[in-house]
């Protein structure tokens, strides 16, 4: 930094500093750490008091359990289908309705962006057991259609916020140009303003893909039947399944957790610009 | 900027969603409060059959002090973590990209992980701890009626401080420089640089943060479920699985109907004095 050269650095003392960061790093992942570890030991060493920290004979043992003799595949390619489709309607929905809160003045404008917000706001406990007669009723109690619309409750109200804020940081004058030249309103929001937001669009996609991801209550209570149910319910299940085999709950513990470190690690600058940049601006 | 309807109709979609699938059963949810299975009226019955339940009035302690006691270690650790990132040190980068680990990862595999590192026998916390002689003996973190709620705190605390430290280091971020240049000019030391700039220019960042951490926490099923379910005797009970418990365990759903329609009221009632108090209180300006 060139401005300490006028100044004193007037920081932590540069060990607490480190000593600060070494602890919060091991706070972090130690978790995983053992997780991992947990999942190449054989039982025996497993349950060994006391714990030993690296196993003699590591073994893919574990994992073999969880991806040949288990239903964890298929609740895998479950969460994986349910989670890109809600993520997508959701990308869809929001866009519209940024667009229209960004670019638009309209009546009721700041009740309905109120309304949005307040999805958010909800406890999800409290509308459980309206969404499942409702679904019951629309036949959608254990499809797929069913929890990827019941996500659009998370994942919508938050993406809305995040693009909307994208959306307005856009100048108006290139938009006023192209509507010169003769562009229609949608013809705009896909060839320019969609174009200049791609970072905002990544932030929502992560975001939701995440969430919905993760997602455990919803899917316990509208998934219960295995061709529907979510790799969250498979590991909860695993445990009374295999009368609580932590080996194959930490191996499938780990299999659940790759793809969300990597699409988040592969993302993550953007991700956080954007959730950020909504909430500080907001 | 525009004609009228045009915008109307860019956000009348997502709009449709949102009110069919909250606005509605919210609706239907104080219906269902006041009938009965055959949907006949009953009045307040269902209202009076709940708060009658011994197991009401201690879940909606428990909730308050699960979500309370996460609150607020989850801001304290939340805000010093965001200060020590704020500070410039070699691998910040890395460190910081770490510390979003336990925030990303799906509640229930944290859970899990947790409960198994806090396993009464061959966990490797009762092994640590006993090993270092902080406590003479392993303890039954998970099933002592005493140690559970405190852990599942914990637990809580570590899967969401992160979220926290990442919203407060970009409010620290976006603090003007000449701020610290006039404090180092006046002879500031850190913590006064924490005390009277930090905290201060962060204050709004903080207050967002803590409401969205109440929701959540009003909202957080998934770790206590997927470790106690509840129990030991009710001890970590909190009033969301008492309704999930309601409904799809004893399958009553106009009970659980009315307790959602308590909860909804007391939370919103919170959220509400909780925006009151702060709206009212000076140093918001931005």
């Amino acid at each position: 930094m060139s401005d300490s050269t006028t100044l004193k650095r007037t920081g932590l003392p540069l060990p607490v500093t480190i000593i600060g960061a070494v602890v919060v790093v091991l706070i972090c992942l130690f978790p995983f750490m053992w997780m991992f570890v947990s999942s190449i030991k054989t039982l025996p060493e497993l349950y060994t008091v006391p714990p030993i920290w690296w196993p003699e004979t590591p073994t893919l043992g574990n994992y073999y359990k969880v991806l040949f003799e288990s239903n964890i595949p298929r609740y895998f390619l479950n969460s994986v289908i349910i989670s890109v489709g809600s993520t997508f309607l959701a990308l869809i929905l929001a866009i519209f309705a940024s667009y229209g809160f960004a670019r638009f003045d309209f009546r009721g404008k700041p009740l309905l962006q109120s309304f949005v917000l307040i999805g958010q706001l909800l406890p999800t406990a409290a509308i459980i057991v309206p969404l499942f007669i409702t679904l019951r009723v629309l036949g959608l109690v254990n499809t797929y259609w069913g929890l990827i619309l019941v996500y659009m409750i998370i994942t919508l109200p938050l993406s809305v916020w995040m693009l909307t804020s994208y959306f307005k940081a856009i100048p108006v004058e290139l938009e006023e140009a192209a509507i010169i030249d003769g562009s229609s309103r949608l013809g705009i929001l896909f060839r320019i303003t969609l174009p200049l937001s791609t970072p905002g669009i990544v932030a929502v996609v992560v975001y939701a893909f995440v969430t919905t991801w993760n997602e455990f209550v919803f899917a316990l209570c509208f998934a219960t039947d295995s061709s529907v149910k979510t790799l969250p319910i498979g590991l909860a299940e695993f445990s009374t399944e295999f009368n609580t085999d932590w080996g194959a709950v930490m191996a499938a513990s780990v299999v659940m957790t790759l793809p969300i470190a990597l699409l988040f690690f592969s993302m993550q600058r953007l991700f956080v610009g954007g959730l950020t940049a909504g909430a500080t601006k907001g | 900027m525009d004609r009228n309807s045009t915008g109307l109709v860019f956000v009348l979609p997502a709009l449709i969603v949102l009110a069919m699938l909250i606005a509605y059963p919210v609706a239907y949810t104080g219906l269902l409060s006041v009938t009965d299975r055959q949907g006949e009226f009953v009045g307040l019955a269902n209202f009076r059959a709940v708060l009658s339940a011994r197991a009401t009035p201690q879940a909606f302690w428990n909730t308050i002090w699960f979500v309370g006691g996460s609150i607020v270690f989850q801001v304290i650790l939340g805000t010093a973590t965001a200060i020590l990132l704020n500070q410039s040190f070699f691998g910040r980068g890395i460190v910081r990209s770490i510390t979003l680990i336990p925030w990303v990862v799906p509640g229930i595999v944290a859970a899990t992980t947790w409960a198994w590192m806090f396993h009464t026998e061959f966990g490797i916390i009762n092994y640590m701890m006993t090993g270092t002689g902080m406590i003479p003996e392993p303890i039954g973190w998970l099933t002592n009626g005493n140690t559970v709620m405190p852990v599942l705190i914990a637990i809580n605390v570590w899967k969401l401080f992160p979220f926290v430290a990442i919203m407060v280091l970009a409010g620290l971020q976006s603090i003007p420089k000449d701020l610290y240049e006039a404090a180092r000019v006046d002879g500031a030391n850190f913590w006064q640089e924490v005390r009277f700039i930090m905290i201060p220019q962060v204050r709004s960042v903080i207050v967002a943060v803590t409401l969205l951490l109440v929701i959540w926490g009003l909202n957080s099923i998934t770790i206590i479920y997927a470790i106690t379910r509840g129990g030991p005797a009710n001890r970590t009970l909190i009033t969301p699985i008492q309704i999930f418990r309601l409904a799809f365990e004893s399958t009553q759903f106009n009970q659980a109907a009315a307790l959602s329609v308590i909860f909804f009221a007391v939370a919103l009632v919170i959220v509400i004095i909780y925006i009151r108090a702060l709206a009212s209180t000076p140093g918001e300006a931005k």
